[in-house]
């Protein structure tokens, strides 16, 4: 138990704050974390060096190796490994999805675009990088291919439950209307599902952030990368300031998500960028009023 | 001529009969409005003449050709309107249009003006042009099935068929719903089919009459010979006192036979 305790210490160190007289208070040497965060040869979260280059030349920083994600320093190779793979699978995924369903592909044939779903599934995206570094070496393109694949069986599966869902309402009246296949399962069926298709995207989206860290670690690099080195160094202050700046990322994806869904799905007058940012104060303050 | 040919129509679901050796025609233009209660097969009927439902045994013959499937030149209103809640009012009636353009056509909005003139024109018929660019699910019930009318109107149908299209909608809304496609079968010269089970409606604005009970055919004629007793033939058991009040106003409504007919 002491020991346990001990060892605690290396995750949360403990310094100096105040000595008045005798007493002397300690806390947590928040410093030592802020230190390795922004360290400048691999800062975690945000990285000067980069957001330097939208004034001096901003098509380095836009269109640069990985684009606007460079500036998160480490947080922005992971995001942009799970939104790339998003990017990427997407479209796959709905292809499977839609010609997965009962109602689009008749009984047997349907299962074709099951079992291939399926079988993704059955190999984790872990798995899937191991196998693609033949094709694109140890690194974030690995790690993104592997993600883009995970997204086809997780996010199909999804597309093929929401359209067992739907009404025969619209169909059929796209069927009396005249429409043609396609037509009829454009309008008839996908515009039933679009916000819902929309939701689960955003939500593996944010699953993807998350498995690019697992995939860092496996040496795809970003910030799960950096705990795994950082373990290997047996730098345990490191390892814990690395997961709090995947905490910050994935709550902030989180956060981004839920933002933009409830736009999406709103009807009303849409908040504006400036308002959003600088308004949140005041609806902050409103809702805790309640 | 015979628009419409029902021959010895009969739809069984497992052991209930929903329609029972039904036969009837309507004339070219005609506006005809089939009565029965809930369950009596009004539905099934109005399915299976657009080929939603195939029969099981007899035929629907429009023009002469019996009716496998969905056909262009037939137009359906549905009681629960169905149109699509996401896009607005405007890309609804669009996709009344739909059979005339393919997929990207119709999914980007790149059809021609004609195409679109028509589809305001037919949202003004149904007096919603004001309404045309908001998303269909944030109208009210009464606009959202005004909607479906102006979908079918789009679609320059021939034969217009309407399940029930006014059972959701409150009194007022149901007269303008029911004035806005007779207007529209009158202008566009439509030979329709509509289902009610409200009897004062009916007789405000139908021409033709039949009448189902338990899937038989218990009344076919016109308004002068949709008498009381006809009346309660189709409707059962019901307060008579009050459809006679409707009989001696002829045709004008009181709020005894809204009591009456629901």
């Amino acid at each position: 138990m002491e020991f346990f305790i001990e060892s605690l210490q290396d995750f949360f160190p403990v310094t100096e704050v105040v000595t008045i007289g005798d007493v002397t208070v300690y806390g947590l040497a928040v410093g030592e974390y802020w230190a390795f965060i922004t360290r400048p040869d691999q800062p975690l979260l945000f990285d000067p060096s980069v957001a330097e280059l939208l004034w001096t030349d901003p098509v380095t920083f836009f269109f640069g190796e990985l684009g606007i994600f460079s500036v998160f320093g480490q947080a922005g190779i992971t995001l942009a490994m799970g939104v790339a793979g998003t990017v990427i699978g997407f479209p796959l995924a709905l292809f499977f999805g839609v010609l997965g369903s009962e109602r689009v592909t008749p009984f047997p044939f349907n299962f074709l675009f099951r079992g291939t779903m399926s079988a993704i599934r059955a190999i984790p995206a872990i798995i899937w990088m191991l196998i693609l570094i033949p094709l694109a070496g140890l690194g974030a393109a690995a790690a993104t291919l592997a993600i883009a694949i995970d997204t086809i069986g997780n996010l199909g599966r999804l597309f093929v439950d929401e359209l067992e869902e739907i009404e025969d309402g619209p169909i059929e009246a796209m069927e009396m209307a005249g429409a043609n296949y396609p037509q009829k399962i454009t309008f008839g069926m996908l515009s039933q599902v679009k916000s819902s298709y929309i939701a689960w995207t955003l939500y593996i989206t944010e699953i993807n952030v998350r498995i690019a860290v697992t995939l860092g670690a496996f040496g795809a690099g970003g910030l799960g990368n950096v705990v795994e080195v950082q373990v290997g160094l047996f730098q345990f202050t490191n390892v814990m300031a690395t997961l709090m700046c995947i905490f910050v990322l994935i709550i902030s994806v989180e956060l981004f998500s839920q933002r933009l869904r409830s736009r999406l799905r709103s009807d009303e007058e849409k908040m504006g960028f400036a308002e959003l940012i600088l308004g949140f104060p005041d609806r902050f303050a409103e809702s805790m009023l309640k | 001529m015979s628009k419409i040919v029902v021959d010895s129509l009969t739809k069984e679901f497992g052991e209930t009969v929903a329609l029972e050796d039904l036969s009837f025609e309507i004339d070219d233009g005609e506006f005809a409005i089939v009565l029965g209660v809930s369950g009596s097969g009004k539905s099934t009927l109005l399915r299976c003449m657009a080929g939603l439902t195939p029969p099981t045994e007899g035929e629907v013959r429009i023009d002469g050709e019996p009716v496998t499937g969905p056909r262009k030149e037939v137009a359906m209103i549905f009681q629960q309107h169905n149109i699509i809640g996401d896009i607005t009012a405007y890309a609804n009636a669009l996709t009344g249009s739909i059979t005339r353009h393919g997929l990207l056509k119709s999914v980007l909005q790149l059809q021609n003006p004609p195409e679109k003139y028509r589809a305001l024109e037919a949202l003004e018929t149904v007096g919603l042009l004001d309404a045309a660019q908001q998303k269909a699910r944030r109208l009210s019930g009464g606009q959202q099935q005004r909607v479906g009318v102006a979908r079918a109107l789009v679609q320059e149908p021939e034969v217009l068929l309407a399940d029930e299209p006014v059972s959701s909608l409150d009194p007022g809304s149901s007269q303008q719903v029911m004035r806005y496609l007779r207007t529209a079968a009158q202008d566009r010269d439509l030979t329709a089919m509509v289902s009610l089970h409200q009897v004062n409606l009916a007789r405000k604005f139908g021409q033709r009459f039949v009448g189902l009970r338990d899937g038989k055919k218990v009344f076919d004629g016109y308004r002068d010979q949709l008498t009381i007793d006809v009346v309660d033939e189709i409707y059962g058991d019901i307060d008579t006192e009050g459809m006679f009040v409707v009989e001696t106003d002829d045709g004008t409504e009181t709020s005894s036979e809204q009591g009456a007919t629901h």
